[in-house]
């Protein structure tokens, strides 16, 4: 068969749609897996050590099980629970609390790279702890992750094609759709394929760009 | 009349699933490890045009969801070229792919961490191409890149649950069609995630194991 690009044409605004859907449970899971990322890297990092304990036990309870049984969990056990929510809300959900583990681990590390001199110097200058987390741990902890955090995040967008089985008309899904419609299924998957790669590429370089705002007045070779 | 409750059967068939699962696992571990290493040899000694487009399809591979690979795979190419593809057949091509391209990653920081001086001290002394990476990097490159292959290879136990979309009976697939039967998410996707889990630490424990022993000459003897 001749390989043919022509024939998608027609198909453009219909895939564009589902990279729109994508864009907004990209954007809605990134907040969300930050949120409970910042949120459970504090708990992993806190003297308390039953905050401790139960945060690494979420964390290591989701970097372990596939995204995709997940997923199915929540798609399939919240109507069960009396909890009746579409399938984009319960995307987002499952992403973010799967990120969530994964973001926080990264944010962790940046936290205990700290240098504990900083936080004691907070300490005696008689602040409280949670300006001690809000203003000196927490920008310091991520700004130096934006790199991994970045990387979390490129992830996040490639998993999230895996929307597509709890029948959300994603890109991927609207790809499926297209594919079964034009019976050009090399044509359609080949062109995603490079699109999400383009696509991650061109995060990865806003990503780089973020770091070098971020951490512009460190001192030179401090990358 | 509805058969909605668990038989004794259904532990088979988790584990029947789950067999099938480790067994693809393994054996795309396998292949992508001889094909992500053949690619870092190939960077390895610099051969003309060939270094290029691995480096690029590893790239590719590397940012691109699984899922549209394997989409691309199972039906792109019996479109494309006309020829069967059974589900299976595509799941092995995909991941090994997907493996062979981290595979590659690491291979080529681990090949790199050896030191040029190392190389330089082996040449005077005569050794040929293929002895220098026998007996000088492969060995301080595998003991390097050990760890990080254990961390992708947990994730990769974790891709391999994506094989379900297009039909494969592993331990996904049975924990779909359990849930479908029985319309106890809770239950079933519970136990699937209990599977994967436990398989997912052991990959972690055998890695740590190995790396301990690869690391055998560099640990502390005594006096």
């Amino acid at each position: 068969m001749k390989f043919d690009l022509s024939i998608l044409a027609k198909h453009i605004p219909f895939l564009l749609e589902g990279a729109w859907l994508t864009f907004q449970a990209c954007l809605l899971a990134v907040i969300g897996s930050l949120v409970v990322g910042l949120l459970v890297a504090a708990a992993r990092t806190s003297a308390s050590p039953l905050l401790n304990r139960l945060s690494a036990i979420y964390v290591d309870i989701f970097r372990n099980i596939p995204f995709i049984v997940q997923l199915f969990f929540f798609y399939f056990g919240l109507p069960e629970i009396g909890i009746y929510i579409d399938a984009f809300t319960t995307g987002v959900i499952a992403m973010s609390v799967a990120g969530g583990a994964f973001t926080s681990d990264v944010i962790r590390s940046g936290i205990l790279a700290i240098d504990p001199g900083i936080i004691e110097a907070a300490q005696v200058s008689g602040l409280r702890k949670s300006t001690i987390l809000r203003k000196i741990v927490m920008p310091i902890a991520l700004r130096a992750s934006v790199r991994p955090l970045g990387s979390v995040f490129i992830n996040l967008i490639l998993t999230s094609s895996i929307l597509s089985t709890i029948t959300l008309n994603e890109l991927t899904g609207s790809a499926k759709i297209v594919a079964s419609q034009t019976f050009r299924p090399f044509e359609v998957y080949f062109v995603l394929l490079v699109a999400y790669a383009a696509l991650t590429w061109f995060v990865s370089i806003l990503i780089s760009m973020l770091h070098r705002y971020l951490n512009r007045n460190q001192a030179e070779g401090a990358v | 009349m509805r058969y909605g409750d668990f038989t004794p059967y259904d532990l088979v068939l988790l584990l029947q699933g789950l067999g099938v699962s480790v067994a693809l696992f393994v054996s795309t571990t396998l292949i992508g490890l001889v094909i992500g290493t053949l690619w870092a040899v190939i960077r390895f000694y610099r051969v003309p045009v060939l270094s290029q487009v691995v480096a690029f399809v590893a790239e590719l591979l590397k940012n691109s969801p699984v899922l549209v690979q394997l989409f691309l795979v199972f039906f792109g190419l019996p479109a494309f070229l006309k020829i069967n593809v059974t589900p299976t057949t595509a799941a092995v091509i995909t991941l090994s792919g997907n493996s062979a391209a981290f595979i590659y990653v690491i291979a080529v920081s681990a090949i790199e961490s050896v030191g040029r001086d190392q190389l330089e001290a082996a040449r005077v002394f005569g050794l040929s191409r293929w002895q220098i990476l026998r007996r000088v990097i492969a060995p301080q490159a595998a003991a390097f890149a050990i760890g990080p292959l254990t961390g992708l290879l947990v994730n990769q136990l974790q891709v391999t649950s994506l094989i379900s979309v297009i039909g494969v009976m592993d331990l996904t697939k049975v924990g779909n069609i359990l849930n479908l039967r029985t319309l106890k998410p809770f239950l079933v996707w519970t136990a699937v995630g209990v599977l994967y889990y436990l398989t997912a630490k052991l990959v972690a424990h055998a890695g740590a194991r190995f790396e301990k022993r690869l690391r055998a000459h560099t640990a502390w003897k005594g006096l």
